[in-house]
């Protein structure tokens, strides 16, 4: 007791190393926000604002014309309608094929299935540009450029490694006893996987599904590659063609960057509980 | 009728031979524990007959049919599982009725079947519960219920009690039989644990490295084993082993057992034959150190209650010996005993370790 009283001064004394962390911290904050506080900032300015150099001051108004324009333009609606058209299904479509493979990796191993698990996964580490001007050429050959199909197929190709790999190592943690009790009453491995697998896998799911429809929804690459028309074209490359002849319409390109980022957002939101429950899984067991 | 009969089963994992040439025929009603010690091979015995896994060779019929290379949902077995397997998605009625919905029997059907299942199983309050809100106790008998609704030809429980704490095995350990005699069902049971085999079993199937050593009722596997192995697996506290050689002096027949002999009367034991002699702990006769064919010193006393172990020294083997004796006896750490093997009682185990 005597000991203790007596170191107690001692650990009341000032640490400055949570005070620099937390400094670095904020510096680090800030310049993370900035770009998107600077958006926020020029989409309630008017082009004249702007262009008098004070894209940083606070605006003395709040002026909405710049969403009112991005919102009432039929081509923004069509970059909408093809961003939904390209990301639902590939968002889909990568997590079915990704929950499919990665059961299979995880319940129903065969022989080499370890060794084709890692050629699999190795397709996560390839650079888009080094399969790019094969893919165009094949895309061509099949006459599909300019349309969505590349972007769906390429979206749910590259989407399936990581689905895999996610899918299985949940799977893996989904005991095989219930897989065989499953199977003792009578449920074929399909109906494992749907009605006891699955619904088991719910953060994995909700964690894959934010990741994939934020990757593809706000994609510019292959977007930009297989689509020249303004009628095919998604958001991201909407934004830079929402820029004028002459000069940059900053206010505009603002307002619809933060538009564009809305369903990113919602989709977070809403599958938020279990996507930090998913980011934690494996942790500890529950 | 035989329920169940396994015809020269065998099952390899690669170059392991894990089961080997099993023969075994389960009546209809029979209870049968498989016991024996961690990897002897009577779980994997029970997911072959469960079609879990398939065997490398032989065969398996359940009533009449041969099942060997039936899906496990096409042989008519349930099986409970040691971590219970509960779905933990489904409620108490959903994980009961899992089955039947999958086999599309109507809804009306399943909801009054798995109140049937429940009130058996007193747990129709629990019906709504997820299986992360019930108790240990009440898992078990949520999984117990699972398996009894689709009315199998064969229950199957491997190690259905060793998650649970002591006092509630106890209790399930007597749901279980309640529920065997009430259903008359075939069941086989898989534990390691003695008391678990002894009381529930009508037979007990002692499995060792793959091979069943020996099959017989609780009471023939604890009074006549036939081998070293069974007779030092069945029993708790287990049979005490004595290390001798056969002899003769004056025409009789001797066991030299460490510095000590005594006179035997077995006409199959030839002289220089090495043994090895069993008697059960409640069997030795405490009497006084000259009365005694061995003596021994207490060196740890354990008190029961309703009886008392000693556990002895003495210069007739290393092993401590154990007696089981009156827990009202005057006698402490350090006294010196004599004490006698009645002969009756003696099993005795050729180097081999079969019975002679």
């Amino acid at each position: 007791m005597v000991d203790q009283v007596a170191t107690l001064p001692s650990s009341r004394e000032f640490n400055p190393w949570p005070v620099g962390i937390f400094i670095c911290l904020l510096v680090l904050a800030c310049l993370f926000l900035a770009p998107t506080i600077g958006v926020m900032l020029s989409s309630i300015k008017t082009t004249r604002e702007i262009a008098e150099g004070g894209l940083w001051d606070i605006p003395t108004r709040l002026f909405l014309g710049n969403f009112v324009e991005v919102l009432a333009n039929p081509a923004v609606h069509r970059y909408f309608l093809n961003t939904f058209l390209v990301t639902v299904p590939a968002t889909a479509a990568s997590i079915a094929l990704g929950v499919l493979a990665g059961y299979v990796f995880s319940k129903l191993p065969f022989w080499g299935s370890n060794l084709l698990f890692l050629v699999l996964i190795s397709g996560m580490f390839f650079p888009p540009q080094v399969i790019l001007i094969p893919l165009f050429q094949f895309f061509n050959s099949l006459g599909l450029i300019d349309t969505l199909w590349p972007i769906i197929f390429i979206h749910t190709a590259l989407g399936i490694p990581i689905c895999t790999l996610l899918m299985r190592n949940f799977f893996a943690t989904v005991p095989n006893s219930l897989r065989e009790a499953a199977i003792l009453e009578g449920a074929n491995e399909f109906q494992v996987l749907t009605r006891v697998a699955l619904p088991l896998s719910l953060p994995a799911l909700a964690v894959l599904a934010t990741l994939q429809f934020t990757w593809i929804w706000n994609d510019f690459l292959w977007p930009l590659i297989f689509t020249q028309s303004d009628e095919k074209r998604t958001i991201m490359v909407g934004i830079v063609n929402l820029k004028g002849q002459y000069s940059v319409a900053w206010g505009v390109q603002g307002a619809l960057s933060l538009v564009a980022s809305l369903p990113t957002l919602i989709v977070f939101l809403f599958f938020q509980r279990y996507f930090i429950k998913g980011m934690t899984m494996g942790a500890v067991k529950g | 009728m035989a329920n169940l009969i396994l015809r020269n089963v065998s099952k390899a994992f690669g170059t392991t031979d894990v089961i080997k040439s099993v023969n075994l025929e389960v009546s209809h009603g029979e209870f049968v524990v498989f016991v024996g010690p961690s990897g002897c091979g009577k779980s994997t015995l029970l997911r072959l007959i469960t079609g879990l896994e398939e065997v490398t060779d032989g065969q398996i019929i359940i009533e009449d049919r041969d099942v060997t290379y039936l899906k496990p949902s096409k042989r008519e077995v349930a099986m409970v599982f040691q971590s219970y397997a509960l779905f933990p998605h489904l409620t108490v009625a959903e994980n009961i009725g899992f089955g039947l919905k999958l086999s599309k029997v109507p809804k009306d059907e399943i909801s009054a079947r798995v109140k049937e299942v429940a009130s058996v199983l007193r747990v129709e309050n629990l019906l709504a519960r997820k299986p992360r809100q019930l108790s240990g106790g009440q898992r078990q008998r949520v999984a117990i219920g699972r398996s009894i609704i689709r009315q199998p030809k064969v229950f199957l429980f491997d190690e259905p009690l060793s998650n649970l704490d002591a006092a509630l095995r106890v209790v399930m350990r007597i749901e279980i039989t309640r529920l065997h005699q009430n259903l008359g069902a075939t069941m086989i049971y898989v534990t390691h644990d003695q008391t678990e085999a002894m009381t529930l079993a009508d037979r007990i199937v002692v499995l060792n490295e793959g091979r069943i050593e020996q099959v017989g009722s609780p009471l023939k596997l604890y009074e006549n084993p036939i081998n070293r192995f069974v007779a030092g697996f069945i029993g708790s506290p287990a049979m005490n082993f004595i290390k001798g050689t056969i002899d003769t002096d004056d025409n009789k027949m001797i066991a030299r057992l460490g510095p000590y002999t005594m006179e035997i009367n077995k006409p199959n034991l030839n002289q220089g034959m090495e043994i090895e002699v069993g008697i059960r702990p409640e069997h030795i006769a405490i009497v006084s150190p000259e009365e005694g064919i061995l003596t021994a010193e207490v060196e740890i006393i354990e008190k029961l209650g309703v009886e008392s172990m000693l556990y002895l020294k003495t210069e007739a083997s290393e092993e401590l010996l154990t007696v089981r004796t009156d827990p009202k006896h005057t006698i402490g750490t350090g006294d010196r005993l004599g004490l006698k093997l009645p002969e009756s009682e003696l099993h005795f185990f050729d180097q081999k370790g079969d019975l002679v």
